[in-house]
């Protein structure tokens, strides 16, 4: 696979498990080979942010769940 | 991970032959040579640990018994703050630099970094700012002595040796921040064709990566102790009650800063180990995709969980269990990156001359620290551990087996290349294991007093804690005469030149272009022509 051959434009949905899953750490094999390829930097540091502010998000909703039954 | 390469091999000699460089002295003031420039940052930051270490000795000695022998408890509180000053600013990040400047344009087959003269610059900003730090020490009041924190209102009060620690640091922030500029846009322009960004070495991932993490939050230390000073100086309040100002907030923006920062000293060691690994498993790296995305997520995670140094200030319950889970959250890519190392060595035909030894010595001991930092993560745990011995134990098994670990690894993995002659394998080989029992002996009895309620940073203390301070009093002396040993091996390559010829390529598992496309030394000026990287 050359680089010029493809210069698809990513997917949302592809950028979004992308990230998800650099969240966790892991990644299949062909699945990062189509990323490096499909995948902008711009797209990855974007959905990089947007996915450190949904986690903080969901924490912070998680927080509140316990504490509202603590009280 | 393995580029497949193009082989019209280019023995390289100087083309033209001539070196235009001064000799002597002044080749190393003025030098724009990444190699050059690496060695210094080298030897700058093993002074920088000789010098440490001989106040983390001082204050050994100190420990030997209860009571105060050989010093006060106004010096010891400097000999503590100067020693983690110094490790973290003067010897651990330099020392990644140095590798920075020498690795990452031979192994993506660059000619050198991308602003040289800037590189330059960098450098010899290090050896003023440790000037400034250490002659804090003959100032009336004498050195800084707030811990390396240099928490507000401690470094509001003190003499003017706190105010020659604030330049310091901040010419060492300007430092670092102009040495990443420099390590980003070498990598982002200057690799060979070919070379694309998933194709790089793990090293240079994880010192991209890293050179990010720098800019970010030097910044955030600088601005931290700027207010410092102007509360000093200049009659502002920001850390001081006094005038309305909040001493909690300093630990807030320092810590927003200090958290990135160990990440700071342990991605690039993540890289070596990464290097050495696959090298002497004869395999390539398990996982690399998911080692570059780990180390990414580590990154932005290191964002948010810096409270989890401030869970005993007083913070609402929302947020000491918000910084909790957020801690714990960042075990896992960290724990893939284990998992990823043993995988790599799995069913490999592995040999373990002595960087592999201390690359699985990192493993280990590395992993212990991890775990020891999920225990302080659980905020009804640390409650109680906070401020103990028991902190020590985790950020000495993180930073002296992690970080100080690899940079032993990666000095015999690479000084091969850097010096054309081989190390000796047998002192080499010692060298490993009285790091490794010393290290152990040093600071393993650390956890124990930490969990009895020995405090850190203190001279003297009750006598039930006696026994383990000795232990740990005795592995420190030990672990610190062993690293003259180390310095003998390196000055027995660089120095005395004695020791076999080192061949282009003496680990056969190592594929990357420094290995396979330049001779042993590397020549003064490499890839002039770039390689092509398929
Ligand atoms: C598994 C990952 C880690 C976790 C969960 C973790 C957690 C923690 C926690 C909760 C503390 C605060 C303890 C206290 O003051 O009560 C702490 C302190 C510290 N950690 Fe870690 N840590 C981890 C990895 C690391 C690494 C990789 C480094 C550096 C290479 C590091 C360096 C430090 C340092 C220097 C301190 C002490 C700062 C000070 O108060 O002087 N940690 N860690
Ligand atoms: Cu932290």
């Amino acid at each position: 696979m050359t680089v010029a051959q493809v210069q698809k434009k990513a997917s949302l949905p592809q950028v979004a498990k992308a990230v998800f899953w650099s969240f966790l750490g892991i990644r299949k094999r062909r699945d990062y080979e189509t990323d490096s390829v499909e995948l902008k930097p711009q797209q990855v540091i974007i959905a990089g942010l947007i996915g450190a502010a949904l986690l903080v998000f969901t924490l912070i909703l998680l927080v509140r769940l316990v504490i509202s039954k603590l009280v | 991970m393995s580029a497949v390469i193009d082989t019209h091999g280019h023995g390289h000699t100087d083309h033209d032959g001539h070196e235009h460089h001064p000799s002597g002295l002044m080749r190393w003031v003025t030098t724009t040579n990444h190699k050059d420039i690496g060695t210094m940052y080298l030897w700058f930051s093993f002074t920088m640990l000789l010098i440490g270490g001989v106040l983390a000795l001082t204050i050994r000695a100190e420990l030997f018994e209860p009571g105060l022998q050989i010093v006060n408890p106004e010096f010891f509180n400097q000999l503590t703050t100067m020693h983690g000053l110094i490790m973290v600013f003067g010897a651990i990040m330099p020392a990644f630099v140095g590798f920075a400047n020498w690795q990452i344009p031979l192994m993506i087959g660059a000619p050198d970094m991308a602003f040289a003269r800037m590189n330059n610059w960098s450098f010899w900003l290090l050896p003023v700012a440790a000037l400034l730090l250490i002659s804090s020490f003959f100032v009336p009041g004498g050195a800084p002595a707030a811990g390396w924190t240099i928490y507000a209102p401690l470094s509001l009060q003190m003499g003017p040796g706190m105010d020659l620690g604030i330049f310091a640091l901040h010419i060492m922030g300007a430092s670092s921040i102009m040495g990443s500029i420099n390590i980003i846009t070498t990598i982002l322009n200057m690799r060979a064709p070919g070379m694309t960004l998933m194709k790089m070495p793990m090293f240079v991932w994880t010192w991209l990566i890293t050179a990010y993490l720098l800019i970010a939050v030097m910044p955030v230390l600088a601005g931290a102790i700027t207010m410092t000073l102007t509360d000093r100086h200049f009659g502002t309040s920001f850390f001081n009650a006094a005038g309305g100002g909040d001493p909690v907030m300093f630990q807030h923006i320092f810590w927003f800063f200090g958290h990135p920062e160990v990440y700071i000293m342990i991605l690039p060691a993540f890289g070596i180990i990464s290097q050495v690994i696959p090298a002497f498993a004869r395999k390539p790296l398990f996982g690399y995709a998911s080692m570059v995305y780990a180390t990414s997520s580590i990154a932005i995670l290191s964002f948010i969980v810096w409270a989890h140094h401030m869970f005993t200030v007083g913070l609402p319950t929302a947020g000491l269990l918000f910084f909790m889970y957020a801690t714990m959250l960042i075990a896992v890519p960290t724990g893939v990156k284990v998992f990823n190392w043993l995988a790599t060595m799995w069913q490999g035909s592995m040999t373990f001359e002595t960087p592999m030894l201390f690359a699985v010595g990192f493993i280990f001991v590395f992993t212990m620290g991890g775990f020891t930092g999920l225990m302080l993560a659980i905020m009804p745990v640390d409650v109680q551990m906070q401020d103990t011995y028991y902190v020590v134990a985790h950020f000495h098994y993180v930073l002296v087996a992690g970080s100080l670990f690899a940079i032993f690894a990666g000095t015999y993995f690479w000084i091969p290349k850097w010096t054309g002659i081989m190390y000796d394998e047998t002192l080499g080989k010692w060298h490993f294991w009285l790091s490794l029992v010393f290290f152990n002996v040093t600071f393993f009895p650390m956890h124990f007093l930490g969990l009895a309620g020995m405090p850190r940073r203190i001279p003297d203390y009750a006598s039930q804690f006696t026994e383990f301070n000795q232990i740990a009093s005795v592995g420190a002396f030990g672990f610190g005469l062993t690293q003259l040993l180390f310095l003998y091996i390196v000055l027995k390559c660089s120095v005395l030149r004695k020791g076999e010829k080192a061949p282009a390529r003496p680990w056969e598992g190592a594929d990357t272009l420094e290995w396979t496309h330049l001779p042993s030394p590397a020549p003064y000026h490499s890839f002039h022509e770039q390689p092509e990287v398929k």
